[in-house]
C-alpha cells in the first residue's frame, strides 16, 4: 500500500517537472540533438556538444558517438538530424533511441561536420556520461578518459562510481582517476599524499608528469617527500620497461629482417646465386596480396578477414613460379659463376620493377590490415601492436617450417646433397637440374610469403623490394652464408642492436653504426657468425 | 697487325651499335609537323620518385591536350616532350640540357625534390630557359629562370602551426626526413614558435632517413613526449615513401588525432591512396588545394582528369593544381608577349593572374612565387580531406623567410630596374650580404 | 721504347683514339661554326665528358675485378669521395657570389645557421690541396679498408657485401645535414674552376680533354701494371689465391695495392665528373650506382682494357637515348641488355670477340703448323676473365 502511494507521488512529481523540461529547450536531449542540424560553424557544433554533456543524460551517448564517427547527418530540406549508415542508399536511425526510421538517398543529406576539437569534446563528454554504462569496456574507456580530464568537481561522481563498481580493474582505474582529481583540488595534504601513493602504482609517463608537478609546487614537506619518492620509483619502472620495449622493438625489426632475408638465405646462401631480384620477389608477394584483397573487396567482402590466409599460398605460387622461370631460363646457365648471376638478376630486377609499374601504376597501392592485425594492447608500460606480434610469430613459423623442410624431407635432403657435392649427388641418381629449379623456386616463393607480411607494415609500391635488398644481403652474410640458423640469429641481433642504438644515436646514425659493426665483425669472422666448415668452403 | 685487325673489328662493332642508337634518337625528334611549340616535361618516371612524379607527367599531358583542343597557342599546336630523369639528380641536369638545347623546348615543367631543382638550376640559368616548379619547398631561393608554383614555407607551414596554436597546442614534435626541406622548414618553425613564446623544452626535433620503414621507436617517443600533460601536436615533414609505415604505426599504437594530431606538409590525396585511412581520421594536412574543395572549376578539372587517365579512382592533388596554375600562367604570358622567347615571357609572367581550382585567382608575384589560399584539412575515412580552416585571403609566397636571420633582410623583385633575386635591404645591394661581410671578417 | 713494345700495339691504338677524341671533340665544338655538319653541339661536350669519367671509373673497377678477382660493390664510394673533394674546392671558389653573399660559408651552411666553416673544409680553397685530397681520401679509405679486409682474408661475396655496406654507410652519413656536406642536396651551383667560368664552352672543352687525358693515363697505367710481373701475380691471385699463397707470395699485398690504386683512379674520375655535371650529392654513394659500374665492366668485358671503357660508354649512351625516346619502357631495354649479355656474351662484348678471334687464330695456327709455317709468337696479350 505504502509502495503504491510512493510510486504515485513519484509519478506525480515527474509529470509536473517534465513540461518544465520541455520548455527549457536547452536541456532536452532530443531537441539539443536536433540543433546539430543545418549549416553551422564548428564552434556552434562544439557548443551543442558541451550543452549535451552538461545535461548529463546517458541517452545522448549514441548521438555523440555517431557525431564523432561522422555518421550524424541532417536532411537538407528540413535540417532534421538522423544517424545514417551505408553508402548510396542509407539507413536512417533516430539519433536518440536508435530505432530505424527509414531509408533514403544519401545525396539528400549532409554530414554534421566535425573536427578534432569536437571529437575531443565528445570523448570528454562520454567519459562522464558513460561512467555507469552496463558495458564494462565502455566503463573502462570512460575511466581512462577521466584520468586526464577529471576536475576536482568530478570527485563526487567518481566516488559514486567507485562504490558501485564491481570489476576490480575498472575500480583501480577509477581510483586513479579520483587520485588525479584530488591532486588538482584543494584537498588537505594528507589526502594528496594518499593520492600520490595510489598513483605511484600506475607509474606511466603521464602520471610522472603529474607527480613531478606536485613535487615541484607543493609547500607541504611530507607531500613533497612522498611525491619525490613516487617520482623516483616511477622513473625506475619506466627505465625497466624502456629496456624491455627496446628488446621488443628489436625483435620485431629482426623478424622483418628475417622474413626479408630468409628467401635469400636459400637462393644466395644455399645456391650461391647473388640474387639481386630477391627484393622484387618480395614485392610480387605484396602485390599478390593487393590483388587478392581487391578481388575480395569487389566479389566477396565477407572474406576480408581471411584475405591474408588466401594471399599466402598464392604469393608463394606467384613468386615461386617467377623464380622457376628465372632459374630455367637464366640461372641454370650461370651455376658456378656467382658474380655473373649478379648481373643477370640485376637486369631481371629492373624488368620486374618496370613491369609492375606498367601494370599497377607507379603509386602506392592500398593493402588493408584485417582486424586481427590492427591495434595494440598494453603489457605494463609497453604497447604491443598486433601486427608486429603476428609478424614475429609468422617469421618464426616460416623459419621452423623451412628448417623442417630442409632437414626432414626428401626434397630437403636432395637440396643439401646437391649444394654440398653436385657431382656426387648426380652420381647417386638425384636429378640435380630439377632440384636446382625447386630450390630456387622455394627461395623465391618464401620471398613472396614475406611480401604478404611486409605489405602489412610498408608501402606496396614498385620500390618495395629495393628497400630490403641491401639489408637482406647484410643479414645473410652476417649470419654466415649457407646457414639458416645464422640468418635467424643475424636478423634478430641486428634488429635488437639497431633498436638499442636508435633512441641514443637517432635512426640515421644508428644504422650507420650497425653497418660499421658488420664490416668490423666480418674482419673478425670472415665467414659470418655461423661459418660453414669443411674443405669445399674455399673451393 | 693481327691485333690491329681485332681492334678494327671492335670499333666496327662499336660504331654499328652507336650508329643504331643515333639513328633511333634522330628518328624520334624529327616528326614533321607544322611548327609546334614544344613543352618539356621533366618528371621521374622510374626510380624512387616515380611514385609521385608520374602523376604530374600525366597531368601535364592532359593540360597540353586541353590547350590543343582550344586551338593551341599563338595558333600553333603544343607538343609535349617527355623524358625520364629516373630519380637520378645528375641525370636531371643532363635531361634539362637535352630538352633545352636539342629539343628546343619553350618551357619546362618539372622536378619534385629540392635536389633535382638545384641540379637543373645552373642549366636553366646558362641556357636561359624557363622552369615551372610545382612542389612545396623550403624557400630561400628566387631565380630569374624559375617560377615557383608550389608553396613557400609561409604558405603552408606557418599557417598550419597558427591553426594548431589556436586549437590549444602547447608542445611540438617536429618530425622530418633528414634533408633540406624539413631541415629548413623546421628551422623556420622553431624560430617562429619561439617568437610566439614556446619554450625550448616544449619543442622536440627528430630526423629519420629516406624511405624509413620501422617507426616503432619514433612513434613511442612521440607518445612519451605527448604525455607531459600539455596538448601536443606533431608537425611532419616526413617525405613520401616513409609516410605509409609512419601512419600505419601511428594507427596501430593508437595515437589518435584527438590526443596528438599530426599535421603533414607532404601527405596529400595521392599518398593516402596507399593507406586505409579510417584509423587516421582527424590527422591534418596543410595545402593550397584539396580534391574535396567544392568549386565548379575543380569539378571540371577532376572530371577531365578522370576521363584523360581513364580511371575514376585516380585522385588529384596540390602539385597537380600548381601545374594547372603554372601552365595557364605560361600560356597567358606567351599570349601577352606574342612569342615564346624566354626573356620576353619571363618579363610578361609577372602580374599574370589566372583562376586557381579553389575558386579564386592566383597571381605571379615579382619574386616569381604566386599568391595562394592556404587550407588545413582533416583526413577522412574515404582518403579525402575535409577543410577545417582556411586563410581569409590569398597568401603571397615569400621567397626569403623572415624567421631566419640571414635571409630576413633579403627581398626579391625581378621587375626592372631591380631585377634581383636576393636584394639586401640592409645594405641596399643585390647579392645577399656580400661585400660588407667580407670587410667585417 | 721498351715500355711501348711491352704494352703492345692495341693499348697504343686505344690511347691514341682517346687522345684523338681529346683533341677532336673540343675542335669540333669550338672551331667549327654551328651550321657545319661536323659541328659538335655544346650540350654534347659535358655529356661525353661524363661518359669518359664513367669509363675511367669502370676501368678502375676492372683493375680489381677483372685482374685480381675482387668484386667491389663499393667503387661508387671512391668515385663520390673524389667528387666531393672537388665539389668542396668548387664551393669555395663561389666566394661571395652565393645567394646570401657570404664570402666564407656555402649557402646551405648559411641557411642552416652554421657560424663557421667546419675544420675539414679548411684548405679546400686551394686547388692543389683539393687535388691532393681527390686522390688521398679515396686512396686512404681503400688502403685502410683493404688492409683489414684482405689481412683477415675476407674474400668472395663476403668482401663484395662489406664493400656494399661501406658505400651504404657513407650514403647515409652524407645524407645527414649535420655532416656539413650539404645533405641530400649535396654541393652545386658551381661558378669557377681554376679561375675559368665553369659554364663557358671553352672550360667544358678543357674538362673534356682533361677527362680523356686522365682516361688515357689510366689505360697506360692499368696496361703497364697488368703486364708487369705484378700483373702476372694479380692474375695468379685471381685464379688460385691459395696456391699463390702456398708458393710464398702474399696475396693480401697484391690485393691491397690494386685496390688502393683503383680507388685513387675512381677518385680522379669522380673529381672530373663533378664540374661537368655540376652537382655532387649523396646519391652517388647509392649501392645501385656501384652495381651499375660492375654491369658496365661486365657488358664490355672484364679483364680487358677496352672492355670496361666500351661498356661504360655503351650503356650510358643507351641510357641517354632510351630515357628520351622510350621514357616509359627504357628499363625493359636496359634490363634486357644485362640479361642478354650474361647469357649470350658471358665474357662481355670485347671478351667474346677476343675469344672468338683467338679460337680462330689457334685453328689457323695449327693448320699453319701442319703446313710447316710458324705463327706470330705474340699470342693473346689480354688474359681472359676467370670463369
Amino acid at each position: 500500500m505504502m509502495r503504491l502511494v510512493r510510486q504515485f507521488l513519484v509519478f506525480l512529481l515527474i509529470a509536473l517537472i517534465l513540461p518544465i523540461g520541455a520548455y527549457a529547450q536547452s536541456s532536452d536531449p532530443a531537441a539539443l540533438i536536433q540543433s546539430f542540424g543545418g549549416k553551422q560553424s564548428f564552434d556552434d557544433t562544439e557548443a551543442v556538444v558541451k550543452k549535451l554533456a552538461a545535461a548529463g543524460d546517458p541517452q545522448v551517448a549514441r548521438a555523440l558517438n555517431a557525431l564523432s564517427k561522422g555518421d550524424l547527418v541532417y536532411r537538407k530540406s528540413d535540417n532534421q538530424v538522423f544517424i545514417a549508415s551505408g553508402r548510396g542508399t542509407v539507413d536512417l536511425f533516430d539519433p536518440l533511441t536508435g530505432t530505424k526510421v527509414g531509408e533514403a538517398a544519401s545525396r539528400d543529406f549532409s554530414k554534421v561536420r566535425v573536427k578534432n576539437s569536437i571529437r575531443r569534446a565528445v570523448t570528454d563528454a562520454l567519459g562522464s556520461l558513460t561512467l555507469r554504462s552496463p558495458d564494462p569496456n565502455t566503463r573502462m574507456a570512460a575511466a581512462g578518459t577521466l584520468f586526464s580530464t577529471a576536475t576536482p568537481e568530478a570527485m563526487k561522481t567518481l566516488d559514486a562510481a567507485i562504490a558501485a563498481e564491481t570489476v576490480p580493474a575498472i575500480k583501480t582505474k577509477l581510483e586513479e582517476a579520483r587520485a588525479a582529481a584530488v591532486l588538482k583540488s584543494d584537498e588537505p595534504a594528507a589526502a594528496k599524499v594518499e593520492a600520490v601513493k595510489t598513483l605511484a602504482g600506475k607509474g606511466d609517463r603521464e602520471t610522472l608528469a603529474m607527480i613531478r608537478g606536485v613535487a615541484a609546487t607543493s609547500k607541504d614537506a611530507q607531500l613533497k617527500q612522498a611525491a619525490t619518492t613516487a617520482a623516483v620509483s616511477i622513473e625506475n619502472t619506466i627505465a625497466t620497461w624502456t629496456i624491455l620495449q627496446n628488446v621488443w622493438y628489436g625483435l620485431s625489426l629482426g623478424s622483418v629482417l628475417l622474413l626479408a632475408a630468409i628467401g635469400l638465405a636459400i637462393t644466395f646462401g644455399v645456391m650461391g646465386v647473388i640474387n639481386m631480384a630477391h627484393g622484387e620477389m618480395v614485392m610480387l608477394g605484396a602485390y599478390t596480396t593487393f590483388v587478392v584483397q581487391e578481388l575480395i573487396r569487389t566479389h566477396a567482402p565477407g572474406l576480408f578477414e581471411v584475405s591474408l590466409a588466401i594471399a599466402l599460398p598464392l604469393a608463394f605460387l606467384v613468386s615461386g613460379a617467377v623464380g622457376l622461370v628465372m632459374e630455367r631460363c637464366l640461372i641454370r646457365f650461370l651455376y658456378g659463376r656467382p658474380l655473373e648471376t649478379l648481373l643477370a638478376t640485376f637486369g631481371v630486377s629492373l624488368i620486374l620493377q618496370q613491369a609492375v609499374r606498367t601494370i599497377f601504376g607507379p603509386s602506392n597501392r592500398e593493402v588493408g590490415n584485417p582486424d586481427f592485425m590492427s591495434g595494440a594492447f598494453d603489457i605494463g608500460l609497453m604497447s604491443v601492436t598486433w601486427n608486429r606480434l603476428w609478424i614475429i610469430v609468422f617469421a618464426l613459423v616460416v623459419f621452423v617450417a623451412l628448417l623442417a623442410l630442409l632437414n626432414k624431407t626428401a626434397l630437403g635432403l636432395q637440396m643439401r646433397a646437391v649444394t654440398q657435392n653436385r657431382k656426387m649427388a648426380a652420381a647417386m641418381g638425384i636429378r640435380t637440374p630439377w632440384v636446382d629449379a625447386m630450390t630456387f623456386a622455394l627461395g623465391s616463393g618464401i620471398a613472396g610469403i614475406a611480401g604478404v607480411a611486409l605489405s602489412q607494415i610498408d608501402n606496396v609500391s614498385p620500390n618495395l623490394g629495393q628497400g630490403y635488398i641491401i639489408d637482406s644481403f647484410m643479414v645473410v652474410v652476417f649470419g654466415g652464408v649457407g646457414n639458416l640458423w645464422g640468418t635467424l640469429v643475424g636478423a634478430m641481433s641486428l634488429g635488437v642492436v639497431n633498436k638499442f642504438l636508435e633512441p641514443y644515436a637517432g635512426a640515421v646514425l644508428g644504422k650507420i653504426v650497425v653497418l660499421v659493426l658488420i664490416i668490423l665483425f666480418i674482419q673478425k669472422r670472415p665467414r659470418g657468425l655461423f661459418a660453414q666448415k669443411g674443405r669445399f668452403v674455399d673451393a | 697487325m693481327r691485333s690491329a685487325m681485332t681492334w678494327m673489328q671492335r670499333t666496327a662493332l662499336a660504331a654499328t651499335i652507336a650508329a643504331f642508337g643515333v639513328s633511333g634518337a634522330v628518328a624520334a625528334d624529327t616528326k614533321p609537323k607544322g611548327e609546334p611549340i614544344k613543352v618539356g616535361i621533366l618528371h621521374s618516371l622510374s626510380g624512387t620518385m616515380a611514385i609521385s612524379e608520374t602523376t604530374l607527367k600525366d597531368a601535364m599531358l592532359m593540360l597540353i591536350d586541353e590547350q590543343n583542343k582550344k586551338g593551341g597557342l599563338l595558333g600553333r599546336p603544343l607538343e609535349p616532350v617527355v623524358v625520364d630523369p629516373a630519380s637520378n639528380w645528375p641525370l636531371f641536369a643532363e635531361k634539362a640540357r637535352e630538352l633545352i638545347s636539342q629539343d628546343k623546348v619553350a618551357a619546362v615543367f618539372g622536378c619534385w625534390t629540392s635536389v633535382s631543382r638545384k641540379s637543373v638550376l645552373p642549366v636553366f640559368k646558362e641556357l636561359d630557359s624557363i622552369l615551372f616548379y610545382p612542389v612545396q619547398y623550403e624557400g630561400e631561393e628566387s631565380e630569374r629562370n624559375v617560377f615557383y608554383t608550389g608553396a613557400a614555407p609561409n604558405q603552408q607551414a606557418i599557417p598550419a602551426v597558427d591553426y594548431l596554436m589556436n586549437e590549444g597546442v602547447k608542445r611540438w614534435v617536429l618530425e622530418g626526413t633528414d634533408y633540406v626541406y624539413p631541415r629548413t622548414t623546421n628551422k623556420i618553425l622553431e624560430a617562429y614558435l619561439k617568437s610566439k613564446g614556446v619554450a625550448a623544452e616544449d619543442i622536440k626535433v627528430n630526423y629519420t632517413p629516406f624511405g624509413f620503414s620501422d617507426w616503432q621507436t619514433e612513434v613511442s617517443a612521440i607518445k612519451d613526449f605527448g604525455s607531459a600533460g600539455k596538448k601536443t601536436a606533431v608537425v611532419s615533414t616526413v617525405n613520401g615513401d616513409a609516410n605509409v609505415p609512419f601512419y600505419k604505426e601511428l594507427a596501430n599504437q593508437g595515437v589518435s588525432a584527438e590526443d596528438i594530431p599530426v599535421v603533414a606538409f607532404s601527405v596529400g590525396e595521392e599518398e593516402l591512396a596507399g593507406i586505409d585511412t579510417s584509423p587516421l581520421v582527424g590527422h591534418l594536412a596543410a595545402w593550397n588545394y584539396f580534391e574535396s574543395i567544392d568549386t565548379p572549376q575543380n569539378d571540371d578539372f577532376i572530371a577531365k582528369w578522370h576521363k584523360f587517365i581513364g580511371n575514376d579512382k585516380r585522385v588529384t592533388n596540390d602539385p597537380m593544381e600548381a601545374h594547372y596554375i603554372g601552365f595557364n600562367m605560361w600560356v597567358k604570358a606567351v599570349e601577352k608577349a606574342g612569342t615564346t622567347d624566354p626573356d620576353k615571357v619571363i618579363d610578361a609572367m609577372i602580374g599574370v593572374s589566372v583562376p586557381n581550382l579553389t575558386g579564386g585567382y592566383s597571381t605571379m608575384m615579382p619574386n616569381h612565387h604566386i599568391t595562394k589560399p592556404v587550407f588545413i584539412g582533416e583526413i577522412q575515412d574515404d582518403g579525402q580531406f575535409q577543410v577545417v580552416w582556411q586563410t581569409p585571403g590569398l597568401v603571397p609566397g615569400d621567397a626569403w623567410s623572415d624567421y631566419l636571420p640571414e635571409s630576413k633582410p633579403l627581398i626579391s623583385d625581378w621587375r626592372k630596374p631591380m631585377s634581383c633575386g636576393n636584394f639586401n635591404t640592409a645594405t641596399g645591394k643585390c647579392g645577399g650580404a656580400g661585400a660588407e661581410k667580407a670587410a667585417a671578417n | 721504347m721498351i715500355i711501348a713494345r711491352f704494352l703492345g700495339p692495341r693499348v697504343w691504338i686505344l690511347v691514341g683514339l682517346i687522345l684523338a677524341a681529346a683533341v677532336l671533340v673540343p675542335l669540333a665544338n669550338l672551331a667549327l661554326p654551328p651550321g657545319h655538319p661536323l659541328h659538335m653541339p655544346s650540350y654534347l661536350v659535358p655529356l661525353f665528358g661524363k661518359y669518359v669519367t664513367y669509363a675511367l671509373l669502370a676501368l678502375a673497377l676492372d683493375l680489381v675485378w677483372g685482374y685480381v678477382g675482387i668484386l667491389s660493390l663499393g667503387h661508387g664510394a671512391f668515385f663520390a669521395l673524389g667528387g666531393y673533394a672537388m665539389g668542396m674546392y668548387l664551393m669555395r671558389q663561389i666566394g661571395s657570389r652565393g645567394v646570401y653573399g657570404n664570402p666564407i660559408l656555402p649557402d646551405f651552411m648559411v641557411f642552416l645557421n652554421w657560424k663557421a666553416l667546419p675544420w675539414y673544409w679548411s684548405g679546400f680553397d686551394a686547388f692543389w690541396f683539393a687535388a691532393l685530397m681527390v686522390m688521398l681520401v679515396p686512396g686512404l679509405l681503400a688502403f685502410v679498408f683493404g688492409f683489414f679486409a684482405f689481412r683477415s682474408r675476407v674474400t668472395g661475396v663476403y668482401l663484395s657485401i662489406i664493400t656494399q655496406a661501406m658505400t651504404y654507410a657513407l650514403l647515409l652519413a652524407f645524407f645527414r645535414n649535420d655532416m656539413g656536406f650539404g645533405g641530400n642536396n649535396g654541393l652545386t651551383d658551381f661558378k669557377d674552376i681554376l679561375g675559368f667560368p665553369i659554364q663557358a664552352a671553352a672550360t667544358r672543352a678543357g674538362l673534356f680533354s682533361a677527362s680523356c687525358i686522365a682516361l688515357a693515363i689510366g689505360v697506360l697505367l692499368v696496361g703497364w701494371i697488368t703486364r708487369s710481373k705484378l700483373g702476372k701475380l694479380m692474375i695468379a691471385v685471381r685464379d688460385a689465391e691459395s696456391r699463390t699463397r702456398f708458393i710464398g707470395w702474399r696475396p693480401e699485398d697484391v690485393k691491397l695495392f690494386a685496390f688502393t690504386v683503383s680507388a685513387v683512379m675512381a677518385g680522379i674520375a669522380g673529381a672530373l665528373y663533378v664540374p661537368q655535371v655540376g652537382i655532387i650529392n649523396p646519391s652517388e654513394f647509392a649501392p645501385v650506382n656501384s652495381i651499375e659500374v660492375v654491369v658496365w665492366a661486365a657488358v664490355g668485358g672484364r679483364g680487358t682494357l677496352i672492355g670496361p671503357i666500351l661498356g661504360a660508354l655503351l650503356v650510358n649512351y643507351g641510357k641517354t637515348v632510351f630515357t628520351a625516346i622510350a621514357p616509359d619502357s627504357w628499363l625493359f631495354v636496359l634490363g634486357g641488355l644485362f640479361v642478354f649479355v650474361t647469357l649470350v656474351l658471358p665474357r662481355g662484348i670485347v671478351g667474346t670477340i677476343d675469344h672468338g678471334w683467338d679460337a680462330w687464330r689457334a685453328r689457323r695456327r695449327s693448320a699453319a703448323k701442319e703446313k710447316g709455317e710458324s705463327g706470330d709468337g705474340d699470342g693473346s696479350i689480354l688474359p681472359h676473365p676467370a670463369e
